[in-house]
Order: structure tokens, then C-alpha cells, then sequence
């Protein structure tokens, strides 16, 4: 199972909100596990992808330079179960961010349907475990998560994102965004 | 023994999505423990994190939320096949958990009524706490809302019933 | 903003008890964040923010909680306790606290305890106050 639960980016106001979408398929071998006889997405790797997409519009604030994890899940509730074949619409909002953490606020919907509302906070992790030793590069901004945001779609009114910088991301990838 | 075996060799080549290995103490109604071993061979590590393998935190969420599961399911007598999350909050990362290691986690019925539950839980790995939540869980059956879904139910049970013989103690 | 202090109180109960999932009555005048409700570190950040929000107020989180950088430094911390200057230091950054007790015998393993609601309110109410 790989570890990516979100599959692309449709919007992003860096700084401010980011928009997501998950697609739910009998491909993914986990399903038959929950449960056989009836796969649904177990609501905990619906909070990842919440997480990664949360996750990304934080990090991109400070161009990716930081690892930010997910410290804690302030509150979730969930309102629908999720089958394959739906595609699931996750939007994450920043509602505080500091040099040491972020909290954000979210709702995955399918199509009309809301499904879950989830808050998250976030730690960035190398202000604050001083003392453990982490690998320098940033384990969790890998090239994987960058190429989601490749082919995102930008509000007309929302500034351009800043492409990651060589310096800091080792091979560089702009993000560029379609029309 | 035999039958152990069996249904290990049927369920071994489907069965993936299981965040505990084995509980360890059951008090109906009140308390359960399990517990999981972290071992690289859990294909997502490779992703979380490349060079910082740590099991990820939504799973040692559904470590606590599979264990919740079982209080309910084996104090209902598998009488509903959806034991699903309701919600959780101040679910708190306190350390990491690397392969190699074993969670403990142990999780208290707070209330258990027919449809839904609440639970507080936590899960420690050599004295230190790794997670703590608070979460509500609801039941129910797929029938409530279609009859036509009772062979569903029934089928989603037997599959379960199987999975706790190789679960418990 | 002329809020009363059992205003103050309200909101800061509220605060509370969303970000440490602790029930209303657990949240009286002298229980301590750390040892009665169980907040840590991340929970300190949360409730930086959400007080901010409440309150519409600036709060740079040494402000509230300073005692985590006092912690670091060997000028104020000797054999686990606050020297003098450490002392001085804990006075100024924490008005809002009563140290009369901790003074008396001040082990940094009884620093938490210092962070009590009733701080927490009369933080606030001295933020409000000077805005």
C-alpha cells in the first residue's frame, strides 16, 4: 500500500485554502480487508488524505524548508460512510500558523454529500524536538507529494505560487499550473 | 490447530488492513488491550518516511479504533456488521513508533449502547505513550436502512467472526 | 472590549475544553493545565490560537507559557531548580501568575503547576485591558 491518499490538487491559494480530490477504487487492496463483503475507505485514511492535504497547503508556506506532521486531530466527525467509485472533494483552510505548528480546518464532501469535517494541527518538527536527531532532508515533502501540485488549478484572484527553490529542494521542480 | 491454519492460509492473501495482531485482555463491556508489532516489512513505511520509517498516526488511530471495535462486537455478539468511527477528538501524537517495536493499546468503554459508543484510549511502547484519543464509535447494520443488504451483513459478520478467532487469546 | 471577568472566564473554559477534550467541570480557577487537564506542548499552541481567536488578541506563545524557554538556559536553572536570576526572569514574564507558593521552593518539575486557568484568565484580562 502506498502511502498517498490524496490524487490531485483542482485549487490552491497558498497561504490561505487548497482543494483536493481522492478517487475510491476497487483497486486498492486495502478495501477488501474493510470489510469483506463490503469495502468502504475506513475513516482513518480518510484523516490522512485530509492530513496530506492540509499538510502540503502548510508546508508550501514556508516553500516545503520545513517537516510539518500531524500533531493531533482536534476534532472529527464523520457524517457518511465512502464506497468505490466515489470521488471524494477535500478542502483544507489554514486557520493559525506560526514558526512552530499550524492548525487547520477542513470537509470532505462527495459530490452534494457531506462525508466528514475534520480539524487538524500540525507540528513542525525540527522547532520543536529539539534534542532528536532527524535526517536532514525533508523526509516529508518527498517528490511524490510535489507532482500533485503540478497541473493545479489557481482562483483567477489568488497570488502565483512560488516555485520551490533549487536550493532547498535538492532537484528543484517548479510548480506550474494550468489554464 | 488445523482449522487455525486454515483459515490463516484462506485469509493471509487478502487480509492487509488489520492494525492490531493479537488481544490480549478482554473485560466485556468495560476494557480491552491489544496489541501490534511494527515490522518494515509494512509496505507503507517505505512512504512514511523515506529515511524516517514511523508508523503513521491515523493507523494508531485504528489501532484504537479496531480494538473499541471488538469490545463492541463481542459484547453485541456480532449482532451489526458496521462498526464504524463516528468521531474522535484531541486524538494527541505524543512519540514515534519505529519498526521494531510493539504498541499496547488499551482502550476504555466510556458508554456502549446499542448504535453508538464512546471510548477513551492509548497506546504505549516500552513505558512511553505514543497516542492518546477520545472517539465514539456507531453500529448499526446495512439492512437498517435496505433489507435487501442482509445477505451482506450476514456475510460481512462471518468475516469478521473468523478474523477474531485469530485475534484473540 | 469591556468583558467581565466571569465573561473572561466563560470563554477561556470554552477554550479549554475543546482543545483538551476535558469536560466543563474539570476546568475550575485553580486546576493546573498540566498536571488536572492534561495539556502539552502541542495543546499549548492550540490554545494560543484559539484564544486568540476568541479574544481577537495577539499572543506570542512565550507570553503565555514562557517557562519552557527558562527551562534551556544554565543562567537560570541550577540542580534543577531556578536561581535567582532565573527567579527574576519568571517574574517578569509571567505577571500574570501568582509564584508566591512556587518561590518557596522553586524545583522545575513544579513549574507546570504554576499554569493555572485563573492564569490563563487574568492573562487575558490584562491583554484586554491594555489593547
Amino acid at each position: 500500500m502506498r502511502w498517498i491518499w490524496i490524487d490531485k490538487f483542482v485549487e490552491f491559494e497558498s497561504g490561505k485554502r487548497a482543494v483536493s480530490v481522492k478517487n475510491v477504487t476497487l483497486a486498492e487492496e486495502h478495501l477488501h480487508d474493510h470489510f469483506p463483503g463490503f469495502p468502504m475507505m475506513p475513516e482513518c485514511l480518510c484523516i490522512e488524505a485530509m492530513a496530506q492535504t492540509a499538510g502540503i497547503l502548510v508546508g508550501q508556506v514556508r516553500n516545503f524548508e520545513e517537516k510539518v506532521i500531524l500533531a493531533k486531530i482536534s476534532k472529527c466527525v464523520f457524517h457518511r460512510y465512502v464506497r468505490p467509485g466515489d470521488t471524494l472533494r477535500l478542502e483544507a483552510e489554514i486557520e493559525s500558523i506560526t514558526d512552530e505548528a499550524a492548525s487547520t480546518r477542513g470537509k470532505i464532501t462527495c459530490g452534494d454529500n457531506l462525508v466528514a469535517e475534520i480539524s487538524l494541527m500540525f507540528s513542525h518538527i525540527d522547532r520543536n524536538l529539539a534534542g532528536r536527531e532527524f535526517p536532514e532532508e525533508n523526509f516529508v515533502f518527498t517528490d511524490t507529494f510535489q507532482s500533485l501540485l503540478q497541473g493545479v488549478t489557481r482562483r483567477p484572484d489568488s497570488p502565483p505560487l512560488p516555485s520551490c527553490d533549487s536550493k532547498t529542494r535538492g532537484q528543484g521542480q517548479a510548480i506550474s499550473e494550468s489554464k | 490447530m488445523l482449522e487455525k491454519l486454515r483459515l490463516t492460509a484462506t485469509i493471509a492473501a487478502t487480509m492487509r488492513f488489520i492494525l492490531i495482531d493479537k488481544v490480549i485482555e478482554l473485560e466485556p463491556g468495560k476494557r480491552i488491550k491489544a496489541i501490534k508489532n511494527v515490522s518494515l516489512a509494512e509496505e507503507y513505511l517505505a512512504d512514511h518516511f523515506p529515511t524516517f520509517p514511523v508508523l503513521p498516526g491515523v493507523l494508531l488511530l485504528e489501532g484504537l479504533i479496531e480494538s473499541a471495535s471488538w469490545l463492541v462486537r463481542i459484547g453485541e455478539n456480532f449482532a451489526h456488521s458496521m462498526v464504524l468511527l463516528e468521531q474522535a477528538r484531541n486524538v494527541k501524537y505524543k512519540s514515534f513508533l519505529a519498526p521494531g517495536g510493539q504498541i499496547e493499546y488499551t482502550v476504555e468503554a466510556k458508554t456502549i449502547e446499542e448504535n453508538v459508543s464512546s471510548f477513551s484510549g492509548s497506546g504505549l511502547s516500552s513505558g512511553q505513550t505514543i497516542v492518546e484519543a477520545r472517539f465514539g464509535l456507531r453500529h448499526f447494520n446495512l439492512a437498517d436502512q435496505d433489507p435487501k443488504m442482509a445477505a451482506v451483513d450476514a456475510e460481512v459478520i462471518e468475516s469478521l467472526k473468523k478474523r477474531w478467532e485469530l485475534l484473540k487469546k | 472590549m469591556a468583558m467581565s471577568r466571569d465573561e473572561i472566564f466563560g470563554q477561556v473554559q470554552e477554550v479549554l475544553v475543546d482543545a483538551l477534550g476535558v469536560d466543563d467541570d474539570e476546568v475550575s480557577s485553580d486546576a493546573t493545565l498540566m498536571g488536572d487537564l492534561g495539556a502539552e506542548s502541542i495543546d499549548f499552541l492550540d490554545i494560543v490560537f484559539r484564544l486568540e481567536k476568541a479574544f481577537g488578541i495577539k499572543i506570542p506563545r512565550e507570553e503565555l507559557f514562557p517557562a519552557e524557554s527558562l527551562m534551556g538556559n544554565s543562567e537560570f536553572v541550577e540542580n534543577g531548580r531556578l536561581t535567582e536570576k532565573g527567579l527574576t526572569e519568571l517574574r517578569n514574564s509571567m505577571p500574570h501568575t501568582d509564584l508566591s507558593s512556587f518561590e518557596k521552593d522553586p524545583d522545575i518539575n513544579k513549574l507546570g503547576d504554576l499554569f493555572t486557568v485563573n492564569s490563563v484568565v487574568n492573562f487575558v484580562e490584562m491583554k484586554l485591558n491594555a489593547a
